[in-house]
């Protein structure tokens, strides 16, 4: 086949535009002069030009309650456009707010990571079998709880208002954290003579997925309750990492959790402090997710497979990996204790006996 | 110093833009394609494979509907972009690839195979063809007497 | 390993508590090595063995990984309504994926916000006038491709998380406009209401593939070459960043749609008809304007002829330069319709005649 560059074109090169012949209509500049704030300039600070910075004057009016029904961006002037409701649900501040949402959200892209090239693959080298069986299995559950954290916020980002949209992108960080997660540990399963395990019990995943009641609810369990204890299962994997691509993965992977810990932590006390009634409801919530916890560590998968990769071996399983199972999950609890606590909703009088002995261990 | 357009010129900005982590990160990071840079009756064919520039090599223009997409210019403006880009070391807010793309008529990156997705790959990877022939800057560059 | 599994499933003598260890007898395919190609280990590197098998029809209810061990009493608590592969798939997810990994900015710290000087009133006007619009609109293709995200198999989770990587990248770009707003003396302006109409239709869409013609297809090709024209017409580095990486980001999301389209158009003919309604929508609405506000008379529109024409006082020249731009955008529209392999409404009088002799002039 001939192919014939398009050719040069005579004489000298035309500017876009030039040859439209049209009639130019009479601008209205309607628009002009309407702003709520002019004369705004936020400067890059040591961390560039942040989200938080923004809010400065008029901007920084963050309302307890969004009456906006549309995608108008907080502090725009509204005009006299007549803009159908869109209909998001979550409407007052206490519902999904915390403070940190922005700097939340600039943090996660500073500390961005790619599975692909960021974690050293060629450092992964075979294993006794039963250990890889066991790794295979963790990273299953790992990325079943990782879909499960993002089918749930994925969900709730429509009936999030755009008046708080700190928190609207700060979750969408989330979510890619997510996705980067069920990459890497599907990577990791995949990649030394393994496979993937079998599927989670999904007895915590339902509550997550039905937590209709509220975002904050959801919160609760998703990031508190069960996010907490996989930031745990994060660390102690940095422990038995047994290459440097698990270590990597698992320590990023914390990272990331920490992340969306601090927002839960933040939000749930924010939502105790302005919402009555919000503390005997997250007691209840968190006390109905403690016996779903509970029955879901019944089933042996996830818990033989910590056992194992704990104690190294499976011959060791029994003996020292229960005894660092139950270390790892008093570590999850202590912390627990600690911030819920700190949000105020205290588990003192009410962490049943098959936790509260993990806190002996 | 190496002459515009030529294999030459286009090893010498390759091995500059591979080298320097400048180029590579903020928006540009790892592509694939296979794109040509046409100059009057001059082809070549570039290709990038991850974070780096691999090849460049002289074709034919029956070859261009294998390419992913082409730049095409007259001699003159190509040496007027890249003086830009020696001049400011990177290209000025009117010497782009984007902005003259936009700004003439007949535009500047297009698809032999008339293929948009193909041609699309030049927004995809616009921030790593503009570092590419922004590392020109550190590259002595002659041109031809023909402007 | 059966040995071992048998000493440690047994009561021992040492008053060890038996381990049950079924699961091990319950996972995914075992034996598969992923091999690191060139950058690392990439998502299309896994695609190995059942693992690579992504089922046209899924009937996964359980949110399990694809190809992980099923549960005969798992929980069905996925409630997914995209079942079918030719509903979402595209052959390129998992390329798509990885580039958006790889090509992630920060508009804090990659942006040369020390580059902004002061402009004319007008031109600073224009400038907010813009990011407003651009604020306002962004999020609409994060919080729709969410809600998707949520409705999907995760037995098709590649494009599950190139969808990820858009809200992520949308999330940034509501971000950026904000910043630029902020970032020379001026503020937010005014809510253009430019998310109601066809934009609104995405909003509507009850279906994957109508919404991603509505939203890939149609809004993304409008408003990557409202980035592309950003940059054309920027008045420093800082904008010029600005738009290019937004526009990159555009690109990709455009992509999607494309590849998607491209393979309903090779597997699902009998959804080809309905596929072309859904496009003579989109081409009745770029003749209108209402996906490319860039057409009509509008504060966006207005704005845009300012900055491209460098001020009120060259209104007329800047508002020729954005009906060329528009023309090319249209023309970009219709290959992009013919590269996913619906073409053909060009040539046999399906589409707008208006939209092909606009095209042609």
């Amino acid at each position: 086949m001939t192919v014939k560059i398009k050719p040069r074109p005579e004489g000298r090169t035309r500017r876009m535009g030039e040859s439209e012949d049209v009639e130019i209509p009479e601008p209205q500049y309607a628009w002009m002069g309407k702003s709520h704030q002019w004369g705004t300039r936020v400067k890059a600070g040591d961390k560039g030009l942040t989200l938080g910075s923004l809010n400065v004057g008029h901007y920084a009016e963050v309302p307890e309650f969004w009456e906006d029904q549309t995608r108008m961006p907080r502090g725009s002037v509204a005009g006299s456009a007549v803009v159908p409701p869109i209909g998001y649900s979550v409407r007052h501040k206490s519902g999904l707010w915390a403070d940190c949402a922005g700097d939340l959200y600039e943090e996660a892209i500073q500390r961005r990571w790619v599975p692909t090239t960021d974690l050293d693959w060629s450092s992964v080298e075979p294993l006794d079998d039963a250990v890889e069986r066991a790794m295979c299995q963790l990273c299953t559950e790992l990325i079943q709880c990782a879909n499960v954290e993002m089918e749930s916020i994925a969900s709730w980002q429509e009936e999030l208002s755009y008046g708080f949209h700190e928190v609207k992108q700060f979750l969408a960080t989330v979510t890619f954290d997510d996705a980067r997660h069920m990459d890497a540990f599907r990577k990791r399963a995949l990649a030394n003579g393994g496979g993937l395990g079998v599927e989670s019990k999904g007895i915590l995943n339902r509550m997550i997925l039905e937590s209709r009641g509220g975002w904050t609810e959801t919160v609760a369990v998703m990031f508190l309750q069960r996010g907490l204890l996989t930031q745990t299962i994060y660390k102690h994997g940095v422990g038995f990492a047994h290459n440097a691509a698990e270590r990597e993965m698992f320590s990023r992977s914390m990272q990331d959790k920490a992340r969306h810990l601090t927002y839960a932590v933040e939000h749930l006390k924010y939502a105790v402090n302005h919402n009555e009634g919000q503390g005997p409801i997250l007691n209840q919530v968190l006390t109905i997710g403690e016996g779903m916890l509970i029955a879901e560590l019944k089933d042996p998968a996830l818990r033989e497979s910590l056992m194992i990769l704990l104690a190294g071996s499976l011959e060791a399983a029994p003996s020292a990996g229960k005894a660092a199972f139950e270390g790892l999950m008093g570590d999850y609890l202590r912390q627990y204790a600690a911030l819920t606590d700190w949000i105020g909703v205290s588990r003192d009088d009410g962490l049943p006996p098959d936790l509260a002995r993990y806190l002996e261990a | 110093m190496a002459e515009f357009p030529s294999v030459d010129w286009f090893h010498a900005v390759r091995s500059v833009f591979n080298e320097h982590d400048e180029y590579h990160g903020a928006g540009g990071g790892a592509c694939d394609t296979r794109f040509g840079v046409v100059v009057e009756d001059d082809v070549y064919a570039l290709t990038m494979a991850g974070l780096r520039c691999v090849d460049a090599v002289s074709i034919s223009a029956d070859e261009l509907p294998q390419l992913d997409f082409y730049l095409l210019m007259s001699h003159g403006d190509w040496r007027v972009m890249l003086e830009n880009i020696r001049d400011n070391g990177r290209a000025a807010l009117d010497q782009t690839l984007n902005t003259i793309d936009l700004d003439r008529e007949e535009g500047l990156a297009h698809s032999a195979a008339e293929d948009q997705y193909k041609q699309d790959l030049f927004f995809r990877y616009n921030q790593t063809l503009q570092h590419f022939f922004d590392a020109s800057s550190r590259v002595e560059t002659s041109f031809s007497d023909s402007d | 390993m059966s040995e071992a599994v048998s000493a440690v499933s047994n009561e021992s003598a040492d008053n060890v508590e038996p381990m049950d260890l079924s699961w091990l007898e319950k996972m995914g395919e075992w034996g598969v090595r992923a091999e690191p190609s060139r950058d690392g280990i990439s998502l299309a590197d896994i695609q190995v063995g059942t693992y690579g098998e992504v089922p046209d029809h899924s009937d996964n209810m359980t949110g399990r990984p694809r190809g992980s061990g099923r549960r005969s009493d798992g929980f069905r608590i996925g409630g997914y309504e995209v079942r079918d592969k030719s509903e979402i798939w595209l052959e390129n997810a998992a390329v798509l994926y990885e580039e958006a990994l790889q090509r992630q900015w920060s508009s804090a710290t990659d942006v040369p916000w020390e580059t902004i000087r002061p402009l004319p009133d007008d031109v600073e006007q224009a400038q907010c006038q813009l990011a407003t619009f651009l604020t306002e609109v962004e999020f609409v293709a994060g919080d729709i491709p969410a809600r998707w995200i949520a409705k999907t198999s995760p037995d098709f989770f590649e494009p599950r998380m190139i969808l990820l990587a858009q809200v992520m990248d949308e999330s940034r770009h509501m971000d950026v406009f904000r910043k630029r707003a902020f970032a020379n003396g001026g503020g937010l302006m005014q809510r253009t209401g430019g998310t109601s109409g066809i934009v609104g239709s995405i909003d509507m869409s009850r279906d994957f593939t109508e919404m991603s013609s509505r939203l890939h297809i149609a809004g993304e090709g409008a408003v990557l070459s409202i980035f592309r024209m950003g940059e054309l017409m920027a008045y420093n580095d800082a904008e010029k960043h600005i738009y290019r990486l937004c526009a990159q980001d555009e690109a990709r999301h455009v992509a999607f749609g494309v590849m998607h389209m491209r393979y309903m158009s090779e597997t699902a003919p009998e959804r080809r008809e309905e596929i072309h309604v859904y496009l003579d929508e989109s081409e009745r609405g770029l003749l209108a304007g209402q996906n490319n506000p860039a057409a009509r008379q509008t504060a966006t529109s207005e704005s845009l002829a300012i900055l491209l024409g460098g001020g009120k006082d060259h209104f007329d020249e800047g508002y020729r330069k954005l009906l060329a731009i528009r023309r090319r955008q249209v023309k970009e529209y219709m290959q992009r319709v013919r590269s996913a392999g619906f073409g053909e409404r060009f040539e046999d009088g399906r589409a707008d005649p208006e939209l092909v002799k606009y095209a042609q002039a």
